[in-house]
């Protein structure tokens, strides 16, 4: 698991801003083998949280076979 | 109340509370199951029918606001009464619930209620918000003992992780789940920090089973929430007024699950996909930039064969005029140089293409 704060939605959203470089204006040979392997790492840290999250259930203890 | 020669004398009201009295401690409830006769409205507000089978009819009354579904004459429907006699000494029910009983009446009270809902645009497809494409916080309305609420939350499992689940334990089915659901519905969308959605779920069951999913009030309920809605009720071919009010429509609680969160595995996958997707792209710059290379080099080359064509025959051209130029060529033309003193009896030396000779100059006529 990521030690950062941010939500894999972000680093959704972070990959794809990295790949979408290599379709932009400021895209270099000399640059992108060093942006591809950030790309990769980016889509490996992904996978990792991915498995090593759970989803946080909680039963609201709050009755609501009456009125409250 | 007077009493004399030990029989209980009653004034009428006062029997009439004390038979009130003994029934309400006798059947202080009773369910009843009957046909629906002589249904009426008063003042838009107290309902009047007369419940009955073959051999018996039994006056009903109950008010407009507990009326959950249409009801109309003819309906079978069972009822949840106290028995009671008026102060005009008539005998009715007066009714705390109703429900149809049967499919018949089930699906009539459905269709009627869902002509209704339909016409107001409760079910209208602009009226369906979208939902987040990945939540982070979900509100789950459910009995967490269903079969339903378990595989929901095993395929949301499967699927995704990192999902905040708010669960708001209700009963699915019976009279007093559209009331609870209700107000779970008021409880997320009451929250200081809502969720971004609510799902609403319970596994399959009989058509009385998911008669709560067409109750009237849950049914507004959910098209009100301001936090947008999915509902899996049922199997597949179950269809309940629930489903057509919520934003988003599943055929059963794991399909909900399947419906509002990614797969993982395919998330996974995607991910490595579209970065291995740069690659052509890289091959296909690094193509591009070789070609202008190419095109440079060409280019040079063209201009540099172009430019020893030019100096070539201009070399040519420049050989040519020499060569013009050369007396050799003259000579070979015929003609002859001399060289020495054009004067009357002097040598000179004359050249031609062929040989050189020394003459004597005997003759010089002035041109």
């Amino acid at each position: 698991m990521s030690s950062t704060n941010k939500t894999i939605q972000q680093k959704i959203e972070e990959l794809n801003q990295m790949l979408a470089w290599f379709d932009s204006d400021d895209f270099s040979i000399e640059a992108a083998m060093e942006k591809y392997k950030l790309a990769e790492a980016q889509a490996s840290e992904i996978e990792s949280d991915l498995n090593g999250y759970k989803n946080e259930i909680n039963v609201i203890k709050q009755r609501f076979d009456t009125e409250a | 109340m007077a009493e004399s020669t030990n029989q209980i004398t009653y004034s009428v009201s006062d029997f009439i509370a004390v038979l009130n009295q003994t029934l309400d401690y006798a059947y202080p409830a009773v369910v009843i199951e009957g046909e629906v006769a002589s249904f009426k409205v008063n003042q838009g507000k107290y309902v009047f029918f007369d419940l009955k089978d073959a051999d018996g009819s039994i006056n009903c009354f109950m008010t407009v606001w507990q009326l959950r579904l249409p009801i109309e004459d003819g309906m079978k429907v069972v009822v949840s009464a106290t028995p009671k006699l008026t102060q005009w000494g008539k005998f009715s029910l007066t009714i705390k619930s109703i429900r149809p009983s049967g499919e018949g009446a089930i699906k009539k009270s459905y269709d009627i209620l869902k002509a209704k809902l339909d016409k107001e645009g409760l079910f209208a497809p602009e009226r369906k918000r979208l939902i987040p494409e990945i939540p982070t916080h979900i509100g789950v309305i459910s009995s967490v003992q269903a079969a339903g609420y378990t595989d929901f939350i095993k395929i949301l499992d499967d699927r995704w992780c990192g999902i905040k689940i708010d669960v708001a334990n209700v009963q699915v089915q019976g009279a007093s789940a559209p009331d609870q659901i209700i107000r779970a519905i008021n409880y997320f969308n009451q929250l200081e920090v809502t969720p971004e959605l609510i799902v609403i779920t319970r596994g399959g069951g009989s058509a009385d089973d998911l008669s709560a999913f067409n109750d009237e009030p849950l049914v507004r309920a959910i098209a009100a929430s301001r936090i947008p809605t999915v509902v899996g009720v049922g199997h597949e071919v179950d269809e309940t007024l629930a489903d057509l009010a919520a934003d988003v429509r599943a055929s059963t609680p794991s399909h909900a699950a399947q419906l509002i969160s990614p797969s993982r595995i395919e998330l996974v996958r995607l991910n490595y996909q579209k970065v291995q997707s740069v690659i052509p792209r890289i091959n296909y710059r690094i193509e591009k930039d070789l070609s202008i290379v190419r095109s440079i080099v060409v280019d040079m080359t063209d201009g540099m064969s172009r430019f020893i064509d030019n100096q070539t025959a201009r070399l040519h051209i420049v050989r040519q005029t020499l060569n013009q130029l050369n007396p050799q060529t003259i000579l070979n033309r015929g003609y002859a140089i001399i060289r020495g003193s054009v004067e009357l009896g002097s040598l000179v030396e004359i050249e031609t293409n062929k040989v050189i000779l020394e003459a004597e100059v005997k003759n010089v006529i002035n041109k």
